[in-house]
């Protein structure tokens, strides 16, 4: 019922106002970009490494070892590697700042998976290094 | 599965609609189409509820918006929605029919395959009464994109600011909106985030000024909206220009703004 009484009114600054909000922080451009861009990057790449993983199939491990320490292969993965996590954790970003709605569980989330995709890819790279430089 | 799917499709229990009153047609009717309206007072509170209006097609204009103008004449005066011109030029008459955001005035009876139809307000925004949702942050948001002219040149002292014809078209496809806001209020991305994203009806009208020849403001006006909600939060999904009455293609505008950035920045 409404009830002029118990009337509780929360805002009462104007919709230009609040349309206005914290104005523009003219950003958003890079992060569109960046995403575009590892999406053409990822292409080539997950080509490439599918049909490299699909040759090795049961091929022995030493035989896997090789493929990968090699100078270009080893190349290729790192790249793989910084670009997949790249657009990962801008993905799962966009899809957190679109259905989160609670600023801190918001900012929490989107923290923890650059914290995890930055330590994945870490822990990616330094196996590929290992391999590539130990032989 | 079922979680989520609560979480998504429904509503807060006191927004669901309860089943309303039916309104029998005449004895006698011979085309008989039922009408199943929102209805909602806010002097009466409580959950909203959908009325069924049972409308002798007989004895109606073709379209959806004759419908309920017989209705509130003929039937039931407190339903109550928002119409001026009736023929798709003011876009005050739009809202949620048969599932799709459209203008009243415009949607045939006759094209609803489903056998009811089925009037909404738009989706997504706090309802005044019945049909009648508020806009008021919508305005404001195109009033935020400041859609007018700026041009620190002032203008001819002996007429018009004047455009090439090339110039001129580039406002084709653009000058055209009616500010119904179906194509807003069909966007999932202005469903989730339609407190700090634009929304396609005031990108629409960003893009109208930034394409005019006469305006000297682009980069300011690039500025305000180079940012991840109010412009970045449109992912292409392409349901503002499938919603559009006047057929315009918000998407496209919004497309051509991110380049406009991109050539800025490269
Ligand atoms: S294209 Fe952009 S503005 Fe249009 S419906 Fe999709 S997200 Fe919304
Ligand atoms: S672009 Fe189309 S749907 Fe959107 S406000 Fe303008 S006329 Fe309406
Ligand atoms: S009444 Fe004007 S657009 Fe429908």
């Amino acid at each position: 019922m409404a009830d002029a009484k118990n009337l509780k009114i929360d805002i009462m600054r104007s919709f230009l106002g609040r349309a206005r909000g914290l104005g523009s922080v003219n950003d958003g451009f890079n992060f569109w970009w960046m995403q575009r861009l590892t999406s053409i990057a990822l292409v080539p790449l997950a080509v490439w490494f599918i049909f490299s993983v699909a040759h090795l199939a049961g091929a022995p491990y030493a035989e896997a070892r090789a493929w990968a320490s090699g100078p270009v292969h080893a190349t290729l993965l790192l790249a793989l590697i910084a670009v997949v996590f790249q657009h990962m954790h801008l993905g799962i970003q966009v899809v957190a700042e679109d259905y989160v709605h609670t600023d801190w569980i918001r900012t929490t989330l989107v923290l923890a998976v650059k914290a995890a995709s930055l330590l994945l890819a870490l822990a990616a790279v330094i196996a590929v290094l290992k391999l590539a430089i130990t032989g | 599965m079922v979680e989520a799917k609560r979480f998504f499709a429904d509503l807060p229990p006191r927004s669901r609609p309860k089943p309303g009153k039916v309104w029998k047609a005449p004895a006698g009717a011979m085309r008989v189409r039922n009408f199943e309206i929102y209805r909602w007072d806010p002097d009466a509170g409580g959950n909203p509820r959908v009325d069924t209006y049972e409308i002798d097609l007989d004895q109606c204009g073709p379209m959806v918006l004759d419908a309920l103008i017989k209705i509130k004449n003929e039937i039931d005066p407190t339903l109550t929605f928002r119409r001026s011109c009736r023929e798709g030029v003011c876009g005050s008459c739009a809202m949620n029919i048969d599932g799709v955001n459209a203008l009243a005035c415009l949607k045939a009876i006759k094209d609803i395959k489903r056998p009811t139809v089925k009037v909404n307000p738009l989706p997504h925004l706090p309802v005044i009464k019945d049909l009648i949702p508020d806009l008021s942050l919508a305005y404001a948001q195109l009033r935020s994109v400041e859609p007018w002219l700026k041009a620190d040149t002032p203008p001819p002292p002996d007429g018009e600011r004047l455009q090439s014809r090339a110039e001129r078209a580039k406002l084709d496809g653009l000058w055209e909106c009616i500010l119904c806001f179906c194509c807003s209020t069909s966007c999932p991305s202005y469903w989730w985030n339609g407190d700090r994203y634009l929304g396609p009806a005031s990108l629409l009208a960003a893009w109208r000024w930034i394409s005019d020849s006469r305006d000297e403001a682009t980069g300011e006006r690039l500025d305000a909206l180079k940012d991840p909600f109010k412009l970045y939060r449109c992912h292409t999904i392409f349901n503002c220009t499938q919603a559009c009455p006047k057929n315009l293609n918000p998407a496209q505008a919004i497309g051509e703004m991110k380049l406009a950035v991109l050539a800025r920045e490269g």
